[in-house]
């Protein structure tokens, strides 16, 4: 009989992913004790899990070294990994929009060329290429994305928003909104044939489960 | 500038021995199969025309082919896959041929895959094609032969997973999306993306039967009971059609004896304006990707200018590979079986015994070295080979079985009598 693997982000995510999986009857006793393992194992559900970068949860899944993975919607478009993505898991809820200054309101159509800062080069790209038809220049940034159209680097953002504040403090607005972001379930394209049956419980499990909760 | 010449680039590798010799067995069985089942071997280049490629925007975007410049400025390609250069020959050089034709090729396909990611730009693709006959008998052939290249290749648990690509197309069909909203909703089934279907059906207007069937779409794989249940809810000729297609396929591959390697997938939808009927991937234990891929592709090979339906497959031989290595099944290696070496007055002696045994089918190695007794034992102790034959003249031998330490020496007749076995 074969493992389950399930790679969980790092952070706030993983914690949360964590709890869910608990509440199905999966001993997440070790991944909790915070030991230095890098593997954690529920022997008796056959379940190992691994903690990962948020951003490498779709990599791994997608190679088949996890069956299944807990990622964030933003960092799924963004690595456009080929998988399936099962279930939408309702935490972690965002958006993720365009944005600058508001003085840009209803002049987007007029400029010319256009520079997007963003930690999502890919979503920024497809976003502006298949939805808007037009071509831009990116500036890949890793942090502090609404800083760029404040000193010039960039005119536009493409960002994760949560409340808004930190955009409306620096006199930013939303133009569009993106995607609806939130975490979700993916599992690998051949692990949901091979290990069908498993697979399709634990997600039947977490499904009652978020809808219990909502 | 720094010199690359001791580096192979991006996404490339040597295969060596081992390697080379399960990749070769692999390759040869595989062979021996289509052969044996009338599917000859063709060998096409591996330099074509851009546009051969760009027939079939589907198939393999621009972006992923290795493109060049030929004298006089055309683009040509390191082929991405073969079934395109079968296609094009189909329609040109054997267009005249009886029907059904049947092809097979092993060969190497490039495609740019992003660098990081670990999956090579160069590999083996091993596959046949039949052309010119649409009975569902050519689409089970296909399988049928899919499955027993699989097992001829030393894989035992796999299964392969069939949809039909009509079933798709009638359910839409009678939804009466537009064009655009069918390839969205084909993306989203195709990722199981159940959130994404949701919203589509709830935007659009769609009878609540016909939803919930679209719904349930990404869940509908499983073994034959799955046609059963949606037939009972499916009202459309299209799709029923195709669900009678694919359950008489079914049918058929069980009189093969091959039921059981075979399952449904209704959410299967890779490419609409490829594959025309049913389309089929094989999957295994320790590879995350399909290792198999097929369907019939009715419209291909009239892109090159003459209508004639197609049904074929080609299987990923590295991907074989991995997952023979991952499963740990019992792949044969390269073994030297013995080392030859002699004394002056053996040498004419040691080169026939040495021709008679490898005549036997014995991996037979000479020694070249002429460096005495105690080199060449070190030598073959270091490759572990299994005994050292010392030719001491025409009649006598020397044999030192290298895995016992037991050294006996016994005339020539003896030792090619015994097939090369050290009789110890």
């Amino acid at each position: 009989m074969n493992y389950i693997n399930i790679a969980l982000p790092k952070g706030r995510l993983g914690d949360i992913a964590v709890e869910l999986f608990e509440s199905i009857g999966v001993d997440c006793t070790e991944i909790k004790s915070s030991s230095r393992k890098l593997i954690f194992t529920d022997e008796k559900n056959m379940v190992k899990f691994f903690l990962v970068k948020p951003s490498d949860v779709p990599t791994y899944v997608e190679y088949g070294a996890a069956d299944i993975g807990i990622a964030g919607r933003d960092t799924l478009l963004e690595e456009g990994r080929n998988l399936y993505e099962m279930l939408n898991l309702k935490y972690g809820a965002c958006r993720m929009v365009l944005a600058g200054p508001a003085a840009l309101q209803g002049e987007l159509d007029k400029m010319t060329n256009k520079r997007v800062a963003t930690k999502y080069p890919r979503i920024a790209r497809e976003y502006f290429e298949h939805r808007r038809k037009e071509s831009i220049e990116i500036i890949k940034l890793n942090g502090s994305v609404e800083l760029a159209p404040l000193v010039g680097l960039s005119e536009l953002i493409v960002d994760l928003v949560e409340s808004g504040r930190t955009l409306k403090d620096n006199n930013l607005v939303i133009f569009d909104t993106i995607e609806d972001i939130s975490a979700r379930l993916v599992v690998n394209r051949v692990s949901m044939k091979m290990k069908s049956e498993k697979i399709r419980w634990i997600i039947d499990q977490l499904r009652k489960n978020i809808e219990v909760d909502k | 500038m720094p010199n690359w010449k001791i580096y192979t680039p991006e996404g490339v590798q040597d295969i060596l021995f081992d390697e080379c010799y399960i990749k070769r067995n692999i390759e040869t069985k595989m062979r021996d199969l289509f052969r044996r089942s009338g599917y000859f071997e063709i060998e096409t280049p591996i330099l074509e025309f851009f546009d051969t490629f760009s027939v079939d925007e589907d198939s393999t975007p621009q972006e992923m082919m290795f493109k060049f410049f030929d004298q006089q400025g055309r683009i040509l390609v390191l082929r991405p896959d073969l079934t395109i250069p079968v296609a094009r020959i189909a329609a040109s050089k054997l267009k005249d041929a009886k029907y059904p034709l049947r092809i097979s090729y092993i060969g190497n396909t490039f495609r740019y895959n992003e660098s990081g990611g670990g999956r090579q730009n160069e590999f083996t693709q091993a596959g046949v094609e039949l052309i010119g006959k649409e009975t569902p008998e050519a689409d089970t052939e296909i399988i049928a032969t899919a499955i027993n290249a699989l097992k001829a290749a030393g894989l035992n648990d796999f299964q392969i997973d069939i949809g039909q690509i009509e079933f798709f197309k009638g359910l839409m069909e009678e939804t009466g999306l537009p064009e655009q909203d069918v390839e969205q909703m084909r993306i989203l089934i195709d990722r199981k993306d159940f959130i994404g279907i949701e919203e589509i059906v709830n935007r659009c207007n769609i009878p609540s039967d016909l939803k919930e069937l679209i719904l349930d779409l990404p869940r509908l794989f499983g073994n034959i009971d799955v046609i059963d249940k949606v037939k009972k809810v499916v009202k459309g000729k299209k799709a029923l059609d195709s669900l009678n297609y694919l359950r008489n396929i079914l049918e058929v591959l069980k009189d093969y004896g091959l039921g059981e390697y075979v399952f449904i997938d209704l959410g299967m939808v890779q490419s609409l304006n490829y594959y025309t009927g049913i389309i089929f991937r094989g999957f295994t234990h320790g590879v995350g990707f399909p290792i198999l891929s097929g369907g019939r592709y009715d419209n291909l090979v009239e892109k090159f200018g003459v209508k004639l339906p197609a049904t074929g497959f080609s299987i990923g031989v590295n991907l074989v590979m991995n997952a023979l290595e991952r499963q740990k099944a019992d792949v044969e290696k390269p073994q030297i079986d013995s080392l030859i070496c002699y004394e002056k007055k053996g040498r004419k002696t040691a080169f026939e015994i040495c021709d008679q045994l490898r005549k036997q089918g014995l991996v037979i190695e000479m020694d070249i070295t002429m460096a005495g007794k105690d080199y060449v034992e070190t030598y073959a102790r270091s490759l572990g080979i299994g005994g050292i034959i010392h030719i001491i003249d025409e009649n006598l031998v020397e044999i030192h079985n290298l895995e016992n330490n037991e050294i006996q020496q016994i005339t020539v007749s003896e030792l090619v009598g015994t097939g090369g076995q050290v009789p110890l």
